[in-house]
């Protein structure tokens, strides 16, 4: 694990100096900044429009950063050939995996704790109440984004660079659905999609901002059945990933 | 041998999903309890979605004229207008037991899988 941990180090390391996560950091700050200079009109609790559009404007910076940090890890790595140096000797392709998982995650889940504290500081200037949940909410969107980063390695293993943006993008929209919705898809086979909806994750369980605006109180158990939920997919897409890194011929 | 455990691992993964019912939605499995709703003409009819009080079906938007015309819920309460609100995972525990288990499944996949492309790349 001491090689996973370095090679996770190098891989922070070397998004950090990337230009992009600071892109899409600022996209993200400056609309969660327009969302809250959005007039309230007639709706008598402004905070709770903010929070509410705030929270899913750092679940969609979620999707982006997943994207923006991890689609080109891989392919840049063997377009430049530093990825058959780095699994001949010092990595198996396992510890090169999730080097490069962890350092993409810790940048993610470091921006999008930024993004919260925006999201607070916007809250304090408009002179509103900052509800106790708000942070235990941007952890669950944190997990959501790893799943995302974990979908991401996944389909930049098994298809080129352009696809990957769609692919994510498309089973973030899926996962968004609810069964019903789902299988009105395909009405004809309810059974078949009830059966491919139960593969893919619900994105509902991370989805807590409705509460947080409305002023309702989740159990603290709900927490951690969320979160081992979206690190259990995250680990299932993870083993996918591998399973295709495994079998691929990299000359 | 260890072939032999990954593939029975395997099996008993599809079997327990096999198994279980498949997946649904949180407004599917809700006991009555859960979707009671505070409504004039009673839980039944206002699962309809149609209220022979309004003479009218409802919908949100109409929720809003509704309440104009005095037909007003308590705020933060269940009724036909909010069961979308209170039909999310946060808000029915009975779920809670799904979510670990396909948690449970999908980690158990996840060791499988990984232990299989391991042996296959061995090979």
């Amino acid at each position: 694990m001491k090689a996973v941990f370095t090679f996770s180090l190098m891989t922070l390391r070397m998004l950090f100096r990337r230009r992009t996560i600071w892109g899409i950091l600022l996209v993200i700050l400056l609309a969660l900044a327009a969302i809250a200079s959005v007039p309230s009109f007639d709706v008598s609790n402004q905070g709770r429009f903010i929070l509410d559009f705030g929270l899913f404007g750092i679940e969609l910076g979620a999707l982006l950063l997943a994207l923006g940090l991890a689609a080109n890890l891989y392919p840049r790595d063997k377009e430049t050939r530093t990825l058959m140096p780095l699994i001949a000797v010092p990595l198996s392709r396992w510890q090169y995996l999730l080097g490069r998982f962890f350092g993409a995650a810790l940048v993610q889940a470091a921006a999008l704790l930024v993004t919260c504290l925006g999201l607070m500081l916007i809250l304090l200037f408009h002179k509103l109440p900052i509800p106790g949940d708000l942070l235990p909410a941007t952890v669950l969107i944190i997990v959501e984004g790893w799943f995302l980063l974990s979908t991401v390695f996944f389909f930049s293993f098994s298809t080129s660079p352009p696809l990957n943006w769609p692919l994510t993008t498309m089973l973030f929209v899926v996962s968004q659905m609810s069964v019903v919705e789902f299988v009105n898809i395909l009405p004809s086979a309810p059974g078949l999609m009830r059966a491919v909806r139960m593969l893919l994750p619900h994105a509902d369980v991370f989805h807590i901002k409705d509460p947080i605006a409305h002023g309702f109180e989740i159990e603290p158990v709900y927490f951690f059945i969320a979160i081992f939920y979206g690190l259990c997919y995250s680990a299932f897409m993870l083993s996918l990933a591998l399973a295709v890194f495994r079998g691929r011929d990299l000359k | 041998m260890i072939r032999c455990i990954i593939s029975m691992t395997l099996l008993f993964a599809l079997l327990v999903f096999a198994s279980c019912q498949t997946d649904y939605d949180v407004a599917e499995v809700a006991p009555s309890e859960h979707l009671d709703v505070e409504h004039p003409a009673g839980p039944e009819q206002a699962e309809d979605e149609t209220c022979e009080e309004c003479d009218s079906e409802h919908s949100i938007d109409e929720q809003v004229e509704d309440s104009h015309a005095g037909h007003n819920h308590a705020q933060g309460s269940r009724n036909h207008g909010t069961q979308w609100f209170f039909n999310q995972p946060w808000a029915a525990p009975f779920i809670w037991g799904k979510l670990f288990r396909d948690a449970a499944i999908f980690l158990v996949l996840a060791v499988a899988v990984f232990i299989i492309s391991g042996r296959k790349r061995r090979k």
